[in-house]
């Protein structure tokens, strides 16, 4: 229990309402977007200002209280659950978009807003933000920032690192340090911004962001294909980048998400195929037409059974909307679903999935894919409803040989949810041993007391 | 406290495995766009329910009050991937909760956070008394019975004396159909039209009366009952007034109502109340009749054309979705219909219609301000639709919305579709 005190103290710095210390508010704050993960936090803090946010910093500092940040609490990867109690500090509250500037192409947000607000003020000046994770309606731009995030777009445009020019970050210290700037280009140093663009919430407290944006694409085209066998539509997506066409998405759904999908949606998608490929293609009017036409061609040739355009963007955004509920199908459907983030080089997804079948047999655990097929990331999702101590023991084991098929196939551990608790276990099997000692004094020079969203990445922090 | 005491808790225990955390109701929940606080979210009173069948926490003040913050309004549900029912599921716990800390719990906050409170009690009658010509029939005196109105409101009674001089006093027990006869309805009036506003009623009677409809106004009905299960988890009290309703209504073709909220209330009986197989059957049968008066005229009677009274001549007015219509009922298109076949009236549609007014019943008494909250965000709806009247097809939404544009300043005026069509 921390000391009435310090409850009094933090009541000083954001105000008596932002901070919540009753039990029945504890245990909301105690998951995030995991099934298995938990912690109860004992106190959360609501700020709203930087200063704010400094001042709580040294106060945990002075007391070692370890703080946990958090977002919306929508990752998969135990990364904004608490495990040493403390402080859940929590940037809902400070969601001011502070400026949009667009002649420079540039906007500056605070942590807390939530990425589909940003995006509809930004469509409204027909600008465009590509970082797409597809929790768009829950999750913040410092959540997005802490975890690097990437979504369907990443094919074409690449993920959150790409668009970060410059943040404000809170050091455990309360110190309130700024890196990088407004610049697309800026060489001056080392580079510090994509050192916090994914580092989890262990180095310090976003607080401030200035993104890069770019004009919004003047056309977008939405194709659907329908596979009857697995590989087949793996092997498409290599021949469609093998031909010099990067489209804007390239995303896979298995048979299993289609049903849950059909079975929760009702929009008409064909229950009984094996995979549907959603692509997108934008740019200018007439490129997007002639990729379209192309793609349509390969997947034909690849043996699509089904391959069209959606015949109005009131049939894309159904298509799209379907594949943004994939995921939540999933975690709903059993009692612990684990969705694994492996990510393998584009050129080996049909021998990918043709392993992940035969590690699903071997194990007996179903297997569900969903998942971006044009960065090679096609999350599987292993589930059991058991709770029995050894099925979960294999599960876990089921899990590394995954994990282990991907890095023969000259793949990584994560793509793109982050480490956090889930996937830490692994960690030291995936980096040099060099490089996870660079980052654990990089760590410890931010972080000395290690009370910045401790027990997170490494194994025994 | 064991498990087997959660009676209605245990009867969704399905729907409570249901959420898998995604967050997206974040962006969509009308009590967490103002609050913020993740108990205020669709998944955070999932949770908050598991940890109490679970046995880590207990019924509680702390747990009640963050298990009444919730609307009903069940956007959650309709944007949520997993469709997890978590509105029924606060019900359903409300109705344990109220099982287990008795009825005065929430009947007791009401006394205390409203009535106790002149400021809160004084602003609902002054609310009262600038809707008189709107609302309130101007020779009934209503400002004196407010009071009544509200405790009894709380009480789950049918409204005290206020009643009886009203809408049953005005109308006879059967109107009968204009010409030939095609249906013969019962029409279900609940507490606001009864009570507070009999010219409508009276005017959806003579209207489905001129559409060829004999209509019945059984003398035995009583209220719906949503505050009292769907609001307080009073579910022995609204057993009563089910039972009741159900047999008032027997050998009637349908159950009209032109209150969003009662019709939503009617066809629950079913899934909240039936504890024998015999409720069951009668509830159900009885829901399977009920029909809110937009849908009744668009979908059974096939009605296109409406005229406007005189005075919206000219009118530009626009149309607020009641979460018990529109997510509860499905019921969307057909009051858009009625009011574009209005001629020489204006239809156009505001912004996010179908967002929560924050009415919810009891959540208003319970949550005033927050209320208010979340009606300032509808007003700046309507005021985006730059429309002369907001039409709506509910008692507490209309209230609402009125209450909010006094509040505000607003000069737009607030109808009910039965004001608007003839
Ligand atoms: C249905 C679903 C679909 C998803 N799809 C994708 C996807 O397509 N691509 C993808 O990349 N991810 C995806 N995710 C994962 C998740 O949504 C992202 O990781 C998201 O960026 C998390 O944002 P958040 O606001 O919820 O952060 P949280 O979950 O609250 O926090 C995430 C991490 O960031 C830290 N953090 C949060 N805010 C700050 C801050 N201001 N300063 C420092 N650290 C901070 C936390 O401590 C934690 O470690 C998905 C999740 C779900 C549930
Ligand atoms: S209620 Fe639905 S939308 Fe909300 S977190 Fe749970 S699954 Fe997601
Ligand atoms: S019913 Fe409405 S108020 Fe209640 S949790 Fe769902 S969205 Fe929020």
């Amino acid at each position: 229990m921390l000391k009435p005190e310090i409850i009094h103290r933090l009541q000083e710095i954001v105000g008596k309402d932002d901070v919540l210390s009753a039990r029945e508010d504890l245990a909301t704050y105690s998951y995030d977007g995991t099934t298995n993960w938990t912690g109860t936090p004992e106190v959360v803090v609501l700020p709203r200002t930087t200063e704010q946010i400094s001042e709580i910093m040294k106060l945990a500092t002075r007391h070692h209280i370890a703080v946990t940040p958090r977002g919306a609490g929508t990752n998969i990867s135990g990364g904004s659950v608490p495990t040493r109690g403390g402080i859940v500090l929590c940037t809902v509250k400070m969601n001011r978009v502070l400026d949009i500037n667009k002649t420079n192409l540039t906007a500056m947000v605070e942590p807390g807003v939530v990425l589909q607000d940003f995006n509809n003020m930004l469509a409204k000046e027909n600008l465009f933000y590509p970082p797409d994770p597809q929790s768009f309606l829950g999750c913040t731009m410092g959540g997005t920032i802490a975890e690097n995030s990437g979504g369907p777009l990443c094919v074409k445009y690449g993920v959150t690192k790409h668009y970060v020019l410059g943040l404000e970050v809170v050091l455990p210290s309360g110190y309130v340090m700024k890196v990088g700037g407004s610049t697309v280009k800026n060489r001056t140093g080392y580079d510090l911004v994509p050192l916090f663009t994914g580092s989890e919430g262990t180095l310090g407290v976003i607080t401030r962001i200035t993104l890069r944006l770019i004009p919004r694409p003047a056309a977008r085209r939405t194709l659907m294909a329908i596979f009857d066998d697995m590989t087949l539509a793996g092997a498409v997506v290599s021949s469609i980048l093998g031909a010099g066409i990067v489209p804007a998405k390239i995303e896979f759904v298995d048979n299993f998400v289609i049903r849950r999908i059909e079975e929760k949606m009702k929009i008409g998608l064909p229950v009984d195929a094996k995979t549907m490929l959603l692509i997108d293609v934008d740019g200018s009017e007439a490129a997007v037409e002639s990729e379209a036409e192309r793609i349509l061609e390969l997947l034909k040739e690849g043996g699509a059974r089904i391959a069209r355009r959606a015949k109005d963007e009131t049939e894309a955004a159904l298509y799209w909307k379907a594949r943004s509920a994939g995921f939540a199908a999933i975690y709903s459907a059993a009692r612990t679903v684990i969705a694994e983030d492996v990510t393998v080089p584009r050129d080996r997804l049909s021998e990918y999935i043709q392993r992940l079948d035969e590690i699903s047999r071997k194990s007996g655990f179903p297997i569900v894919l969903i998942g971006h097929a044009g960065d090679g990331n096609i999350h599987p999702s292993v589930s059991t409803d058991s709770t029995d101590k050894e099925d979960l023991e294999r599960l876990e084991d089921t899990l590394t040989a995954i994990f282990e098929m991907a890095l023969e196939l000259g793949g990584t551990l994560s793509g793109e949810h982050g480490i956090g608790l889930e996937k830490k276990r692994l960690l030291s099997r995936a980096l040099d041993p060099m490089a996870i000692d660079a980052m654990r004094k990089i760590k410890a020079i931010f972080d000395p007391d290690n009370i910045m969203n401790p027990d997170k990445i490494w194994e025994n922090a | 406290m064991s498990r087997k005491e959660f009676t209605q808790i245990s009867r969704v225990a399905r729907e409570l495995e249901q959420c898998m955390k995604c967050g997206f109701c974040a962006y969509v929940c009308p009590v967490y766009q103002e609050e913020k606080t993740e108990a205020s979210l669709a998944r955070g009173k999932n949770e908050l329910v598991k940890l109490l069948v679970s046995g880590e926490l207990e019924i509680n003040r702390e747990l009640a009050d963050r298990l009444y913050k919730c609307t009903g309004c069940m956007t959650c549900t309709t944007n949520c991937p997993a469709r997890a029912e978590i509105p029924r599921i606060v019900v359903a716990a409300r109705a344990d909760i109220a099982g287990e800390m008795g009825m005065r719990f929430p009947y007791g906050l009401i006394y205390r956070q409203v009535l106790a409170k002149r400021g809160v009690m004084g602003l609902a009658l002054a609310v009262a008394s600038r809707l008189q010509g709107v609302l309130m029939p101007r020779t009934s005196g209503t400002l004196r019975h407010m009071p009544d109105f509200v405790s009894a409101f709380g009480k789950g009674r049918r409204i005290p004396s206020v009643a009886r001089k009203f809408l049953r006093r005005q109308v006879p027990e059967v109107t009968p159909a204009a010409g030939r006869r095609t249906l013969r309805v019962g029409y279900f009036s609940g507490c606001m039209n009864e009570f507070v506003s009999p010219e409508i009623g009276r005017r959806t009677i003579g209207l489905l009366a001129r559409r060829g409809v004999e209509v019945v106004f059984p003398r035995a009905q009583g209220c719906c009952g949503a505050a009292v299960f769907l609001g307080a988890g009073d579910f022995e009290t609204a057993r009563k007034m089910a039972d009741r309703n159900a047999a008032a209504f027997e050998g009637l073709d349908y159950v009209v109502t032109d209150c969003a909220t009662c019709a939503c209330a009617l066809t629950e009986y079913a899934h909240f109340l039936a504890d024998t197989p015999e409720r069951e059957e009668a509830y159900a049968r009885f829901s399977g009749k009920v029909r809110h008066v937009a849908s009744f005229l668009v979908d059974v009677l096939g009605a296109a054309d409406f005229r406007a009274p005189a005075l919206l001549d000219g009118k530009k007015v626009t149309w607020h979705d009641p979460c018990h219509l529109n997510r509860h009922l499905g019921v969307r298109e057909q009051p858009r219909r009625i009011l574009e076949s209005l001629d020489g009236v204006r239809y156009v549609e505001m912004p996010e219609a179908d967002r929560c007014c924050g009415m919810g019943g009891q959540f208003n008494l319970l949550h005033y301000e927050l209320s208010m909250k979340i009606a300032k965000r509808k007003s700046e709806s309507i005021e985006a639709a730059d429309a002369d009247i907001v039409v709506t097809a509910c008692p507490g939404c209309q209230l609402q919305l009125a209450d909010s544009a006094s509040r505000l300043d607003k000069p737009q005026r607030v109808m009910s579709l039965m004001d608007v069509i003839e």
